[in-house]
């Protein structure tokens, strides 16, 4: 009795943060530096900044099969084939073989189980969503209205990319609301070109992608241990430098630097325990990753942060007399409402005419092409809108490949810069619809007895008629610029998951009813419970999301930390 | 998700683009990598002689001038390997069949200069086959394996592993291309 009261204490934080990603970090930095003990759950391996990046530094001819998918890696890694069956960064993403869901419609789920999450493997476009992505759902009758508006984040957008890094260029447009920013990376010399035509032509702004590298390391920055980016262009083997944020470079150094941060890996969080008596979640129930031990923690406070899918999907598994259906589910929408981008697709074409400009370095970042439709006067049959990024390089010698000749002549040729090239890819707003959902399987488990999930999400109409604006406009703007052969796509196996951007299935609203999370990220039936990653996402927008995450997570911690305090959890 | 678009858009998330004709032979071999099953798991997918013809291949391509050639980069072993684990079996089997087509055309015995005429009418075939071909594999290889190589790196280009910045330039006459550690 007495020892397992002793056990018990041991085993007491102030709150439990799940997951140790992107949101996970930033839960972990606010509420230990806001005083609380905090135990941060991570389901997947350690891995250590710096020290683990094993690929970081290698060369490319230290790769046997020089990066390329091998047929071992593409079996294992069905989901995320093209970017992590890669040989510098396969370590870095979960293994589907060994992770697997079922696909009732086609859907892709891209994870990173280890320290850092996928907060290791993003493309850092990093974008404010502007005050109308938190009006269009009231205005349109999509889904339910979002509970806060622009101007509630503002204050939290502005204390998040402080601390994050990003870098780009201050333009004052109404769609794409500034950032605090580092000074912006350069456009090369066709680009420079595209953004005047299209002003100039169709009156719609270019500027350069707004990412999270350092280009010139602030004392907060410094503080943790990141330095300036190098132009490297190897992110997704993890970065010695810190360049990039990463809750691995960053928000993890800094929660550590509290003394209050305890970490625990290879700890699956199978669900949340409920009080009955108290009315409120007690702790969590974790599944050794590879003992299959299980183990329970308490604490007054749980910060759920394990993903979009991973999250739901705990809340889903957290079952109890009060909650048959899943923690928070009196709204029955658990797992609806599953939102993502679309993309793969666009327009690209060949650039005449700049054969003396090039460029040192190798840039990590793209242009942005702000949303320019449905936006102002324009409108379309369609609702909401889309981006691009993109971008112009000199093709290298793999052009070789398909161009007739071989020979000594032709072995000189590849080592010249090649011909410029443009690239321009769309990502467009998918709407909130409760039949795109998932759910958990009633007879397929996975290794560790977690039934495995269901998918069941599709495009619908609104999507699909934005994808034909998404690819001529893509190519129109090609042409304004005057750039040849160009060339508009669309991917048709393009489906949801691809995008990597899921969210919405634990929606935020005003109303119990028919939301699961209220305006402060707080399960509305169970208080002491905030789910901070994109779960609670009313709407999609249709820039990148995690900005938004990590604001929403910022703030959601300071007002749980006052609730805390004030003795109201 | 193809491997062309798979590709493409690894590389714009990275910043990059892949240049058309490179999407194109991708996309060409995309439907046959993707309907088969892994075969040849022995230490060598060639025999010696396949090995020989590959390397002779290989070697006219990217020939040793003054500065290395693609057998001096180690490129017949790196082919070798590459269609042992990075090809499933029909694309294998497109390969082996035009290798036999030399083989029979008794290809090592020809002189240098027969080699190139035989590759070039080779290398004319391929431009209108819709699939992979023995041709088409051995110079994307090839072109892989060297460029990617040390040899091949530090002799052709101005290998930048840490940039440290990125700035718009103009090329002075003559140029060579940089190359980054971001390469594979
Ligand atoms: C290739 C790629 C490119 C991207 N590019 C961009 C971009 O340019 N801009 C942008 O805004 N976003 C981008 N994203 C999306 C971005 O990575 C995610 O939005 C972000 O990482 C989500 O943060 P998160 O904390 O919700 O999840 P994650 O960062 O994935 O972290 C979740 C963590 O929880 C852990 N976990 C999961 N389940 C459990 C469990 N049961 N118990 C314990 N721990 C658990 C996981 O192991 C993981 O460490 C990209 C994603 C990918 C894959
Ligand atoms: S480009 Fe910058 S952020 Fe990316 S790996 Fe290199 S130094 Fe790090």
């Amino acid at each position: 009795m007495n020892l397992n009261i002793k056990a018990d204490k041991a085993q007491t934080y102030d709150a439990i943060v799940i997951g140790s990603g992107m949101t996970g970090g930033w839960a972990a930095k606010e509420l230990t530096e806001k005083g609380l003990n905090v135990l941060v759950l991570e389901r997947g391996y350690e891995l250590k900044h710096v020290a683990d990046y094993k690929n970081a530094m290698k060369d490319p001819w230290e790769f046997p099969h020089r990066g390329r998918i091998t047929n071992v890696a593409a079996e294992e890694h069905y989901a995320t084939m093209f970017f992590s069956a890669k040989e510098g960064s396969q370590y870095l993403f979960a293994n589907d073989k060994e992770n697997p869901y079922i696909q009732k419609r086609p859907f892709n789920w891209i994870r990173a189980y280890h320290t850092g999450g996928k907060s290791l493997l993003w493309g850092k476009h990093t974008y404010r969503w502007n005050p109308q992505d938190f009006l269009a759902n009231a205005k349109e009758g999509i889904g339910i209205d979002w509970p806060i508006r622009y101007e509630d984040l503002v204050p939290w957008y502005t204390y998040v990319e402080k601390f994050v890094g990003v870098s780009g260029q201050a333009e004052g447009l109404a769609v794409l609301p500034d950032s605090y920013f580092l000074p912006p990376m350069a456009m090369t010399a066709p680009e420079v070109h595209l953004k005047k035509s299209v002003a100039q032509k169709l009156n719609r702004p270019i500027t350069i992608g707004r990412v999270a590298h350092l280009t010139k390391a602030m004392p907060q920055h410094l503080a943790v241990g990141r330095t300036d980016c190098q132009f490297r262009n190897r992110c997704t083997r993890g970065c010695p430098y810190g360049g990039y944020f990463s809750s691995l470079a960053a928000t993890l150094p800094a929660a550590r630097n509290t003394n209050r941060l305890t970490m625990v890996h290879n700890a699956i969080v199978k669900e949340i325990l409920y009080d009955d008596k108290a009315q409120k979640a007690k702790g969590v129930r974790v599944i050794d990753q590879n003992t299959l031990e299980v183990r329970e923690f308490y604490a007054k406070l749980i910060f759920l942060n394990a993903g979009t899918v991973g999250s739901t999907s705990i809340l889903m598994n957290s079952k109890s007399s009060r909650f048959p259906n899943g923690m928070g589910n009196d709204s029955e929408q658990l797992g609806r409402n599953l939102m993502d981008h679309h993309l793969a697709i666009g327009a690209r074409a060949d650039v005449e005419g700049f054969e003396n400009d090039y460029y040192f370095g190798a840039r990590p970042g793209s242009l942005y092409i702000p949303r320019f439709r449905n936006w102002g006067t324009d409108k379309r049959s369609y609702l909401r809108g889309f981006g691009y990024q993109g971008g112009a390089s000199r093709a290298d010698w793999s052009r070789g490949a398909a161009e007739t000749g071989f020979g000594a002549d032709f072995k000189t040729r590849m080592t010249q810069p090649g011909p410029w090239k443009f690239s321009l890819t769309g990502f467009g707003e998918v709407l909130s619809n409760p039949n795109n959902r998932f759910y958990l399987s009633e007879t397929e488990t996975d290794k560790w007895g977690l039934p495995q999930l269901v998918f069941d999400a599709d495009f619908g109409e609104n999507e699909r008629a934005m994808r034909k604006d998404i690819m001529n406009d893509a190519a129109e703007m090609l042409e304004a610029a005057g750039f040849k052969n160009v060339t508009p796509y669309d991917n048709p196996v393009a489906h949801m998951g691809l995008g990597i951007h899921e969210m919405g299935t634990a929606r935020m609203g005003r109303d119990p009813k028919t939301s699961v999370l209220n305006k402060y990220n707080q399960v509305h039936a169970c208080k002491n419970v905030f789910v901070t990653d994109g779960s609670g996402m009313t709407s999609s927008s249709n820039v990148n999301p995690s900005l938004t995450y990590m604001a929403l997570t910022a703030r959601a911690a300071s007002y749980a930390v006052a609730q805390l305090k004030a003795r109201n959890l | 998700m193809n491997r062309r678009d798979a590709l493409t858009r690894a590389a714009w998330l990275l910043g990059g683009t892949l240049s058309a004709p490179t999407l194109q032979a991708m996309n060409r071999w995309e439907q046959l990598v993707s309907n088969g099953r892994t075969s040849h798991q022995t230490n060598s997918f060639l025999t010696e002689t396949q090995r020989e013809i590959v390397a002779r291949t290989a070697e006219l391509i990217i020939p040793r001038t003054d500065t290395p050639g693609a057998i001096d980069a180690g490129v017949p072993a790196f082919i070798d390997l590459m269609l042992r684990d990075c090809y499933k079996k029909p694309v294998q089997d497109a390969f082996l069949t035009g290798l036999s087509d030399l083989e029979r055309k008794n290809f090592l015995t020809l002189t240098p200069d027969q080699q190139t005429a035989l590759l070039k009418q080779v290398e004319a075939e391929a431009q209108t086959s819709s699939s992979p071909t023995y041709w088409l594999l051995t110079k994307e290889l090839t072109l892989l394996g060297y460029f990617t190589s040390e040899p091949g790196i530090k002799a052709s280009f101005d290998y930048q592993p840490i940039p440290g910045k990125f700035v718009p330039i103009k090329i002075k006459p003559g140029q060579k291309d940089f190359m980054y550690g971001n390469q594979v």
